[in-house]
């Protein structure tokens, strides 16, 4: 399957129309002007994470040795043979238990590396763009990358997810430069998308005001607003709480419960909204009750979760229109 | 006359860490499917199914929950009311093996069951077709070693791909749900010392 990107009306083309979305994450700055610059400055940025946070430890203590040697000559010298035992600092060997060592951070961070690894062989798996060995390790590195710059976040299953469709899109600019750079770009931008949605991955935010029960319950107030029949059913009368169908909805951003494109353009309404990514996100999620009331005020416990968590969705359009209505109701 | 006075729902909860095979065999177990493909679960996937236990049509509704530690915190809205448990591991992972005692008690703590000692759990040891066994670093014998550490925790050694024992599995834990709750029945009956009403009263035992 590829997909044809579907460009909303106001964009010209698809470099325009992919300008926009950095625009609307935050990433690229107001100024046209700017822009090469800022790109610039962003992608050597990124470069220069990638070197910190991916090498591994031997090669990192390689590095550090060969700054330390003036001249190649010597250089040579020492490569040419075995690496004298005493070069190996006892604090950076691999057995060493220091706290301090390099090796023992590694070890630390291999269990988020293989989660990360097992989550981006199935994103998309039946995509060939995303089964693509190049870009399994674009989206990797991307994921590392963050979870080292936000170790309050790390990374959470379901990032892979929220991360592809950023990806895809960007990797498919014309301008081969562009294109070239879309795994800097995208890591940016992603960073920027879950900034608004970060205190929903923090489990020590879970209780708080802020974090995932807080904007699920924010969803439940906001359907009793609306539609207080549904509300009722759902709530009081079969015990179908949000938790139970609305955490994925939101965590990932609607991205398991739509297909590729779908997504993409629930995503432009999402990013385009000026009340912002998380208040529209929750009115789309309020529109998609809403829209199936008819068949969940029959249902029962069983048959309501199972219709949310299989959504049937048949008319994007007609959803958007309905979370548009809702605009302006979201509880702060 | 078939009883019509016990609830025939069973609440089925799935545990143990990420990777593991737990959508793979709640999905074999309920479709007959399997698939390579399975994304991350996120929260908690939710299927039921029907079983015809000694002529009595029970409902298993089963919660196939998310395996990272992230979403541990949030497993209370799922875990109450729940009526038995399957812990699962990877036979060729060994911290999916270490991290079940930890997935035993954190269910205790959170689903607060009345009688936490006798609750009905089965262990699952999950992809035993891996390289035809060559990988496996978790011996049967040191999982039927935590089985009885816990308290005769019945051992299923399972191939969600290949279909091997997961029936057999889910129709035990199926069966140790039922016989605890009628002896959970049978103690409140006691302790309440209350007949039920409006009921014939049962021909003989009602074991």
């Amino acid at each position: 399957m590829n997909l044809v990107i579907q460009l909303p009306l106001c964009a010209r083309n698809l470099s325009d129309y992919l300008y926009s979305v950095q625009l609307l994450l935050g990433y690229l700055p107001t100024e046209r002007a700017l822009w090469p610059y800022e790109l610039e400055k962003k992608r050597s940025q990124y470069s220069a994470y990638r070197d910190e946070f991916l090498l591994n430890p031997s090669e990192k203590i390689r590095r550090i040795e060969d700054s330390k040697l003036p001249r190649k000559k010597e250089l040579n010298v020492v490569r040419s043979g075995l690496l004298p035992r005493s070069q190996v600092i006892n604090e950076e060997h691999p057995l060493s238990f220091g706290k301090s060592s390099l090796w023992n951070k590694y070890f630390q961070e291999s269990e988020i590396l293989e989660q990360i690894d097992r989550d981006v062989k199935r994103t998309h798996p039946d995509m060939p763009f995303f089964s693509a060995k190049s870009n399994q390790e674009s989206l990797r590195r991307i994921l590392i990358v963050f979870s080292r710059l936000n170790p309050s976040v790390l990374y959470v299953q379901g990032m892979n997810e929220v991360l592809a469709p950023l990806f895809y899109v960007l990797k498919n600019d014309p301008d081969a430069s562009n294109s070239a750079s879309a795994e800097a770009d995208t890591f940016f931008c992603f960073a920027e998308l879950v900034s608004g949605f970060k205190n929903n991955y923090c489990k020590h935010l879970d209780n708080s005001q802020v974090g995932i029960r807080s904007t699920l319950s924010k969803l439940s107030q906001l359907l009793k607003k609306h539609d207080e029949e549904l509300w009722r059913h759902m709530e009081v009368i079969t015990k179908v709480y949000p938790q139970y169908y609305a955490f994925r909805w939101i965590t990932l951003l609607l991205t398991m419960e739509f297909s590729f494109n779908v997504c993409i353009h629930i995503w432009d309404a999402i990013l385009a909204d000026p009340e912002g990514p998380p208040d529209t996100l929750l009115r789309i999620c309020c529109a998609m009750l809403i829209l199936v009331r008819k068949r969940l005020l029959v249902g029962d416990f069983t048959a309501n979760i199972q219709l949310l968590q299989h959504y049937p969705l048949t008319n994007v359009d007609h959803l958007l229109h309905i979370a548009n209505r809702l605009r302006g109701t979201v509880a702060s | 006359m078939e009883s019509l006075r016990r609830r025939t729902l069973l609440k089925v909860i799935v545990l143990g860490d990420s990777g593991v095979g737990k959508t793979s065999l709640m999905n074999q177990y309920v479709h007959k499917k399997f698939s390579q493909q399975y994304k991350a679960t996120i929260g908690a996937d939710f299927l039921t199914k029907e079983v015809l236990i000694e002529d009595r049509l029970v409902t298993l509704q089963i919660w196939d929950t998310a395996g990272q530690e992230r979403f541990q915190s949030l497993g209370v809205a799922f875990y109450r009311g729940a009526d038995c448990c399957v812990l699962v591991y990877d036979v060729n992972a060994k911290r999916s093996f270490n991290t079940l005692g930890t997935w035993h008690d954190e269910f205790i703590n959170q689903a607060g069951p009345s009688d936490p000692k006798h609750f009905p759990f089965i262990l699952v040891g999950n992809k035993v077709d891996q390289d035809a066994g060559s990988r496996r670093v978790v011996p049967e014998k040191k999982a039927k070693d935590w089985c009885a550490s816990k308290g005769n925790i019945p051992y299923f050694e399972t191939s969600a791909k290949d279909d091997h024992n997961v029936d057999d599995a889910f129709l035990c834990i199926a069966k140790l749900a039922l016989e605890h709750e009628h002896d959970q029945d049978i103690y409140f009956k006691t302790v309440a010392e209350s007949a039920p009403k409006t009921e014939e009263q049962p021909a003989g035992c009602a074991c």
